[in-house]
């Protein structure tokens, strides 16, 4: 099983020409067992030809000496036709008589004549001409001697085997050797053909994978085959693919723009109301500089005010800049940045007579882990929203709480919950179709930065309405790698 | 029949398949009725000596034919029986026979030559055994499967027929088995593969082939030597006597080693020469024959 999910993990660059391969490999084999196969078939049956003449010229040879039991005639007889069928190789004959017993051996030291012939002559014969032993590389064959239809004895022949075995034992290696060979080679040039022919898609699968990375490039026009065809028009659909996705992203990136400067709208004009309340003070404050300035209460009085007011000025001025200030977006998410939100909101909130919960418990020791710009600004996106949604005189909530590795931020509104799209844009897997519906761009920073952190947003309904939105962002050395990645 | 099928023939009884052996003994069969008028003179040959050497035979039909003065045919037969009873008929001019033929057919036979060895012409008979066999005496052979050459052989059968009659004995109580190999070089093959584990053999033979096929010899060894015996004569038929080319081959014979040719013939039989001699010198067999009727 491991063997084959580690073959699959094999690039299919690799693996096709590795199964060509094993397929010529396999080839090589079915057809060195047919050749062996029918050789040996061949070597048997000429073997059989040959114990068939070599049995019918001792027959002839020793027949009638058999007939007068000549012992010497028979063993002469056989002596010499040990000499004369080398291409056989007898190794012995034994001739018996009609009684069984031994006429004549080849070697009569070893079966002496006029003996019982030995039990093991009897059972080694098959029901071929020739009977083979490959433990001891012999062949057997027996014929009776048969005169006037009577039997009157029987040659019993061993012969040494051992050359053809030897013979298919060489040409196994010699098909093994070629075959091998010839694989190697095929095996090689079906490789070399297999990855040149799926080269392109390799190209593709790169592609692709670096763009699951997040790099999409097109494929450039270098990679092109040089005569079009499939791989090409699949090159180009892959490229326009590339083209489109860059184009929505950075339509995207407009939008959010856009959307930024339209949320600065709103804060602007809150600004400029939280900027003009106190100019009325300070215009009456120098109007009675003007008039009573050399009285020394009244100076310090009205420069006290005038300090104040303008206090309040700088403040909402400087919390403006923090969110619009790219550079200050790189630093590490601080209490400050909360702060910022907080004097943001203040207009908005005072102009819709609305009241902030705030329960921030800022933790201690957070690890520079979490970007302060996005995450600002997405709650800051979130507090519009929940404004928003939130009847005049109402109450929006914000928390934040630390637990042992992420970072949890809290928006709650008393709105009447939040439409479905904008659910599906925080927490659902794949954002994308409500994305594409082109609205709630906020939302989608939101989701955006809370994708960039690796963290999750989660929409619950509230204790007794509105909706609490609830975003989880990890604190740690692996969020921060893929963060820097993201970024 | 040409002179070349003729020798072809002797090859084929002395040397190949068996399964031949008949239909060339019935074809040679038809030879002696014809030959033995004029037209040739015929010299039969027994497994006594090394018939199986072709140049041999060449060489000594090439030299009686000079010496006869017309063509000698040489004539071969798997047994002695058959040579004798051939010669005996007069249908051979002169055989090289055995001993023990002869004084069988002594009546019927004369005494052309007998071939001379080591200076005598005297010969022994061997009882040999496989040479890695330590049996020193004959006793000891009891209960072998004995190889004999020829039941007509002197050498090769009747020595030691005589030898187990004169001590109250008989081959087949004495052996548990015996077989006749009609032929001494058969009879060493069969002791040397131990087809048989003892063998009576033609002593001149066996001394003779150790010096040719050292390799075989070798694997026998001597148990034991008869006592010197007369060599297988030269013989012709009574019948025949007044023949002149049978004077010729006598002289043929006798003068051979004064011959190139003979000399030839003589060292290829590791022979000294042939020698006229007188019935007598085969008493000694004579006497074996009688003792084996003897005992019965």
């Amino acid at each position: 099983m491991s063997l084959l999910r580690r073959l699959r993990a094999i690039p299919v660059s690799y693996r096709v020409p590795l199964l060509v391969a094993l397929l010529m490999v396999a080839i090589s084999a079915v057809i060195s067992e047919r050749v062996l196969d029918r050789l040996s078939r061949t070597q048997e049956s000429f073997l059989d030809g040959l114990a068939g003449s070599y049995l019918d010229g001792l027959t002839a040879a020793v027949l009638p000496a058999v007939l007068r039991g000549d012992v010497w005639e028979v063993f002469d007889a056989l002596d010499r036709s040990q000499q004369s069928y080398r291409a056989l190789s007898p190794i012995e004959a034994v001739v018996t008589g009609a009684d069984g017993k031994v006429l004549a051996a080849t070697d009569p030291t070893r079966i002496p004549s006029f003996s019982d012939l030995p039990q093991a002559y009897a059972s080694r014969y098959g029901s071929t001409t020739v009977t083979f032993d490959r433990n001891s590389d012999t062949g057997f064959a027996y014929r009776d001697l048969v005169h006037q239809g009577q039997k009157i004895g029987a040659i019993h022949t061993a012969f040494d085997a051992a050359h053809i075995f030897a013979e298919r034992r060489e040409i196994l290696a010699t098909l093994l050797v070629t075959n091998g060979i010839l694989a190697a080679i095929f095996s090689l040039g079906g490789f070399l053909l297999v990855r040149r022919m799926i080269e392109p898609m390799r190209v593709l699968e790169d592609h692709m994978r670096a763009a699951a990375k997040g790099v999409a490039e097109p494929i450039s026009p270098r990679e092109f085959p040089a005569r079009g065809g499939e791989v090409a028009s699949l090159f180009n659909g892959y490229n326009a693919l590339v083209q489109a996705e860059r184009e929505r992203a950075n339509f995207a990136m407009q939008l959010a723009e856009e959307e930024k400067l339209a949320s600065l709208g709103r804060l602007a004009s809150g600004m400029a109301h939280e900027i003009n309340n106190p100019l009325g003070g300070l215009f009456n404050a120098i109007d009675t500089l003007k008039t009573h300035g050399k009285t020394p209460g009244v100076r310090d009085t009205s420069i006290s005010l005038i300090e104040r007011g303008l206090n309040g000025i700088r403040e909402v001025v400087e919390a403006a800049l923090a969110t619009y200030r790219p550079e200050r977006s790189a630093r590490p998410l601080s209490a400050d940045d909360l702060e910022d939100v907080k004097v943001l909101m203040k207009p908005e909130l005072r102009r819709r007579r609305q009241k902030l919960d705030w329960q921030v418990d800022w933790p201690a020791e957070l690890p520079e882990t979490i970007p302060g710009g996005p995450v600002r600004q997405a709650v800051l996106n979130l507090l519009l929203n929940a404004s928003a949604a939130t009847p005049e005189g109402g109450a929006i909530g914000l928390s934040v709480e630390r637990t042992a590795n992420r970072l949890e931020i809290s928006v709650s509104d008393e709105g009447t919950g939040m439409p479905r799209y904008a659910i599906a844009m925080l927490s659902d897997d794949d954002p994308g179709p409500a994305v594409r519906a082109g609205r709630g761009l906020g939302l989608w920073m939101v989701r955006r930065m809370v994708d960039a952190c690796g963290g999750t947003a989660t929409v619950k309904p509230g204790p007794s309405r509105g909706s609490t939105v609830t975003l989880f962002l990890p604190i740690g050395k692996n969020a921060k790698d893929e963060r820097s990645h993201a970024a | 029949m040409t002179e070349r099928h003729s020798a072809e023939s002797q090859l084929v009884t002395r040397r190949t398949a068996i399964a031949l052996a008949g239909s060339a003994v019935a074809s040679l069969a038809l030879a002696p009725d014809q030959a033995s008028a004029q037209d040739g003179f015929k010299f039969g040959l027994t497994p006594v000596f090394l018939s199986n050497d072709l140049e041999l035979l060449a060489v000594l039909r090439a030299y009686l034919t000079e010496a006869i003065g017309e063509p000698v045919e040489l004539v071969s037969r798997r047994t002695y029986q058959e040579i004798t009873a051939l010669l005996v008929a007069g249908q051979l001019h002169a055989a090289w026979i055995c001993g023990y033929p002869y004084v069988q057919f002594r009546s019927d036979l004369d005494l052309v030559a007998t071939p001379s060895w080591h200076g005598k012409p005297l010969y022994q008979s061997y009882l040999i055994a496989a040479a890695d066999r330590p049996a020193a005496q004959w006793e000891e052979l009891k209960g072998d499967i004995h190889a004999f050459s020829d039941p007509d052989s002197n050498s090769g059968f009747l020595v030691t027929r005589a030898l187990l009659a004169e001590n109250g004995l008989k081959p087949e109580g004495f052996f548990a088995r015996s077989f006749y190999t009609y032929g001494h070089r058969n009879v060493i093959r069969a002791v040397a593969a131990g087809l048989a584990q003892s063998g009576s053999v033609d002593g001149y033979v066996w001394d003779v082939m150790r010096e040719m096929e050292p390799d075989l010899v070798n694997q026998t060894r001597i148990v034991r030597r008869s006592e010197w015996l007369g060599f297988p004569p030269v013989a012709s038929s009574k019948a025949l006597a007044g023949d002149p080319r049978l004077a010729r081959l006598k002289d043929a014979l006798t003068a051979m080693d004064r011959h190139e040719q003979g000399r030839k013939v003589l060292a290829l039989l590791r022979l000294d020469g042939f020698l006229a001699t007188e019935p007598g010198l085969f008493d000694a067999i004579a006497a074996k024959v009688d003792a084996v009727r003897r005992f019965g």
